[in-house]
């Protein structure tokens, strides 16, 4: 189309859009070509060579400016194969938020692979999803333009190499094999960040925390940010040095809480101290409590009464108050030493029942061991099978048959989907979802097995999990 | 298999059903039957007056069923007949361990697996297999006076429908003078009510394709930008313009009736020895499902042959009402298979119907495709366009390509070496991972104005993006 004509449609289509008849505006060929007899025909002869025209004499003109994306990273681990998407997407399908979608990506990666990120990406905020995709966590987060080489070590002098989570990631790692070089970085790159990129770095800390990291955490007590200083006296709790938070008031924190905590004697033959909670008197005196738990380190507590952190957990009375319970356990978390911690863990897992479901408030703090332990705790006694989903941090496909078949699951599930009430055999697709996760892939073939034969449809979506489990280790034979 | 022709006969909704299965029991109607191995299950895909088969599903434990054809009779002929062959002839039936995605996600759906068998309609009071079995009796010969007047009164019926669409037409050219003298500001304002008036008057005169295209067009025109809106309406009357008078000058011609006033039947197409055939392997590349104005669902899957050396596609275009609720499709996006299909007679044959499966065809990627799309994407679209000015929808293969955003956070397709500063904006929102990834092709259909994405190819493997 040349000039005149584009220019002659431009003048049509004005005449048009605020109406009217537009032939005197055509250009000189469109005229010729559209004359007729009545008016009304021209314009409907002219208005069919401006849509032609439209059509394929004009192309769309591009933006000026047209924000292409970098390309997204490629990963460490191979794509899942084509074959197995099919039952991935079953299995993202069913899993109802983005912890459990994030649970797929984690069993997945357990067997050596990435999935497709048309199928699932992990979110801009996520730091559950597996380290393997750090690369595509930057990569949403808006990150320009590939940064850091696969093999790249994280130095002073590499930081601005890396995007946040890639770097987040890297200094973990270093925690763990080199803690002081990642100390450095902490302390040397952290004081020129602000208080919202410190607090993250200081929180990484508690990776391989160790007494060499004493002196630096001391350092952070001038700290300009609060959350700052509060991270950095917990984590110096945990390595048993003494806090002393005030409370912001005159009195002391410490002996007001353990106003709240009675000490006393048990035993007849070999006498031996133990705390229990006092009875608080009313509602106020509950969430002072609360208060004082949360904002006082184990440390203190524990020295105010003149024990060790161990003496002083196995003297508790646990069950006399569940919320005394819940409160104290939060604190070992918070601020109790490693030893504390598996030996709370230790303790509450023997107890079994409703005292075993506190060490979910451990979480952070437990090895993949314990976290091990406490399930199998949980599958033993199949009383409270819910808390299976609220195991934060677990591993994935390492559940044997076994672990399974010694305890009350297998017949609970069984009796569940051979059932009538809707409301069990919902609650059993719920763990067997979860034993998707955690089953080794024999057992996940072996469970498949049973609740089928039980009575549950062979194509239930609740199986999606588990049999993805399933075909992944089938797809490693084939590797 | 446990199935007797006595619960077939409970089970049928009436003696009509039964009747009508029997003549489906063929086993030529059912390009494939297959049985479980181990689970009380046979489903099969029956040829039906779809464009692409139906899939039928059927549980011989409680007699459970799942069919994707939008009878509302409840089972429908398709369920009876697989139940049927699977009473009289289970040995047509392929034995697999494996039950297929779109069995398992019925099964996924059902309500309440695992109780016993639902007694339906269990009493089989004048319904009779053996009625239905006994073979139709034969017409009796129609005499020569009889045919005559038959084929006399047919040639009336065309001759008053012919006059009645062009009528339609000369009251469509009217109204769209009308729609310009007003001004096009005012109709794009106003295009829902207008356009609802207008397409109501065209079907009173048989024009029955053309009042939904044109009852679609408000929908069209509000999915673009205010500012575009007046060019896209440009567009639109135009192609209206040019098809009536396309109509005018060949109204017997069978492309421009269908796209004016009614479309063939399956049975005619198959029967039309000018229809072009193709047997070759296709690909499913989309599916486009809309709810009309006019209460029917339209439900558009997209084929790519596979084995052609230029682009070439086919459309299985299937309509049910809205009102049957939600129909699952006989294919899934990336499903491959060999089939002969038959194209609708038209100037760019693209609407098809499958005309025999004959089974699967191996995945991988796209073949490298000729047809001139590296030095000018819309290429396709100019040849499509002189061919049908009338039509919008045209699939295209794009060249190699990405995704990138414009100012206002809108997708354009842009070529990966482009060489005119060529870019095509893309429908609606794009999934933001897309901006990432580089296609090395992708088939969409472009409307003008409008990319709407299909599916690519690209480093990561097929995308499905429809």
């Amino acid at each position: 189309m040349n000039e005149l004509e584009q220019a002659g449609l431009a003048r049509l289509r004005d005449g048009w859009i605020s109406g009217g008849a537009a032939f005197e505006f055509a250009p000189a060929e469109w005229k010729e070509v559209a004359a007729a007899a009545n008016p009304d025909e021209q314009e409907r002869r002219l208005l069919a060579i401006a849509a032609q025209a439209l059509d394929v004499a004009l192309r769309p003109a591009a933006p000026k400016t047209l924000k292409r994306r970098p390309p997204l990273p490629l990963l460490a681990l191979p794509m899942l194969p084509e074959r197995l998407r099919p039952s991935l997407r079953a299995a993202l399908k069913y899993a109802a938020d983005a912890r459990l979608k994030t649970r797929v990506a984690t069993l997945v990666a357990s067997r050596g692979f990435v999935l497709h990120p048309m199928d699932w990406m992990p979110a801009v905020t996520d730091q559950e999803s597996p380290d393997v995709y750090a690369p595509w966590v930057d990569w949403q987060a808006g990150a320009e333009g590939e940064k850091r080489s696969g093999r790249e070590q994280l130095t002073a002098e590499t930081w601005d190499d890396f995007y946040p989570a890639a770097r987040r990631i890297a200094l973990i790692d270093l925690r763990r094999t080199r803690p002081a070089l990642a100390r450095t970085l902490i302390e040397t790159k952290g004081t020129s960040e602000p208080a919202e990129v410190r607090l993250p770095l200081v929180e990484l800390m508690r990776f391989g925390l160790g007494t060499d990291d004493v002196p630096f955490l001391k350092s952070l007590s001038a700290d300009r940010s609060g959350k700052v200083r509060e991270m950095a006296g917990r984590l110096l709790a945990r390595l048993g040095e003494r806090g002393n938070p005030t409370d912001g008031g005159l009195e002391n924190p410490i002996a007001e809480l353990a106003a709240f905590i009675e000490e006393g004697k048990s035993g007849f033959i070999r006498r031996r101290t133990t705390y229990a909670p006092t009875k608080t008197k009313s509602p106020a005196q509950q969430a002072r409590r609360a208060d004082l738990f949360a904002s006082c380190y184990f440390g203190d507590l524990v020295a105010h009464f003149g024990k060790t952190e161990s003496d002083f957990i196995g003297a508790w009375q646990f069950g006399v108050d569940d919320n005394a319970d819940l409160f104290l356990v939060r604190m070992v978390s918070a601020s109790g030493g490693d030893a504390a911690v598996a030996c709370l863990a230790d303790l509450l897992v023997a107890a079994g029942g409703r005292l075993a479901l506190l060490v979910l408030q451990l979480m952070l703090r437990l090895d993949g061991g314990r976290k091990r332990l406490l399930i199998r705790q949980i599958l033993n006694d199949a009383q409270n099978l819910a808390a299976l989903t609220q195991v934060e941090g677990a591993e994935a496909g390492w559940l044997e048959w076994g672990d399974l078949t010694s305890g009350k699951t297998l017949s609970a599930l069984r009796a569940a989907v051979s059932g009538d009430n809707d409301i069990m055999k919902r609650s059993a697709e719920q763990y067997l979802e979860t034993m998707g996760f955690l089953a080794t892939a024999a057992t996940a073939e072996k469970l498949i097995g049973e609740v089928v034969a039980a009575g549950l449809p062979p194509a239930s979506p609740s199986l999606g999990l588990l049999r993805l489990n399933a075909a992944l280790a089938q797809n490693q034979s084939h590797r | 298999m446990q199935l007797d022709l006595k619960t077939i006969e409970a089970l049928a909704p009436d003696q009509a059903s039964l009747g009508a299965a029997a003549k489906l029991t063929k086993r030529s109607n059912w390009p494939r039957l297959e049985a479980h191995e181990q689970l009380p299950l046979i489903w099969g895909e029956c040829q039906g007056s779809g464009s692409n088969p139906y899939r039928v599903a059927f549980d011989t434990s409680d007699h459970g069923y799942k069919c994707t054809c939008p009878s509302r009779k409840f089972p429908c002929k398709h369920i009876l007949a697989l139940a049927w062959i699977g009473a009289t002839a289970p040995d047509s039936f392929a034995r697999v361990d494996q039950t297929p995605d779109w069995v398992n996600d019925w099964l996924g759906r059902r309500r309440k697996p695992g109780q016993p068998p639902a007694q339906a309609p269990a009493r089989s009071e004048g319904k009779s297999i053996d009625e239905a079995s006994r073979p139709e009796e034969i017409a009796p010969v129609e005499d020569a006076a009889a045919a005559e007047r038959r084929e006399a009164a047919q040639r009336k019926r065309a001759e008053d429908t012919r006059s009645a669409v062009s009528a339609a037409l000369d009251e469509l050219d009217q109204w769209i003078a009308d729609q310009l003298r007003l001004g096009l500001a005012g109709f794009v304002n106003a295009s829902s009510e207008r356009c609802r008036r207008i397409a109501a008057r065209l079907v009173d005169l048989k024009a029955t394709t053309l009042a939904g295209r044109i009852d679609e067009l408000p929908a069209r025109l509000m999915a673009l930008r205010g500012e575009e809106r007046p060019d896209a309406a440009i567009r639109e009357l135009g192609k209206l313009v040019l098809l009536g008078k396309a109509w005018r000058a060949a109204p017997d011609d069978a492309e421009l009736k269908r796209l004016v006033s009614t479309s063939e039947t399956r049975d005619q197409i198959l029967a039309d020895p000018d229809a072009v055939q193709v047997e070759s392997d296709w690909e499913v590349l989309g599916e486009k499902i809309e709810t009309r104005r006019d209460g029917l669902v339209s439900h558009a899957t997209w084929l790519l042959d596979l084995g052609s050396p230029t682009p070439r596609f086919a459309l299985l275009l299937d309509f049910f009402p809205a009102s049957a609720g939600r129909r699952s499709g006989a294919f899934a996006p990336g499903d491959r298979f060999k089939a002969r299909l038959v194209f609708y007679p038209s100037r760019n044959p693209l609407r098809a119907l499958v005309a025999e499966r004959l089974g699967d065809a191996s995945p991988g990627a796209w073949p490298a495709f000729a047809g001139g799309a590296e030095t000018d994407p819309l290429a396709a679209y100019s040849v499509f366009q002189d061919k049908t000015p009338w039509l919008s929808d045209c699939p295209l293969i794009l060249p190699a390509g990405v995704i990138a955003l414009d100012e206002r956070d809108g997708a354009w397709w842009q070529a990966a070496n482009d060489p005119h500063g060529i870019a095509l904006p893309v429908a609606g929102s794009v999934n933001q991972t897309l901006l990432g990834l580089d296609l090395a092709a992708t088939a969409a259909l472009w409307n003008g104005a409008r990319l709407e994405l299909l599916a690519s190819q690209s480093s990561m493997g097929r995308l499905d993006l429809s």
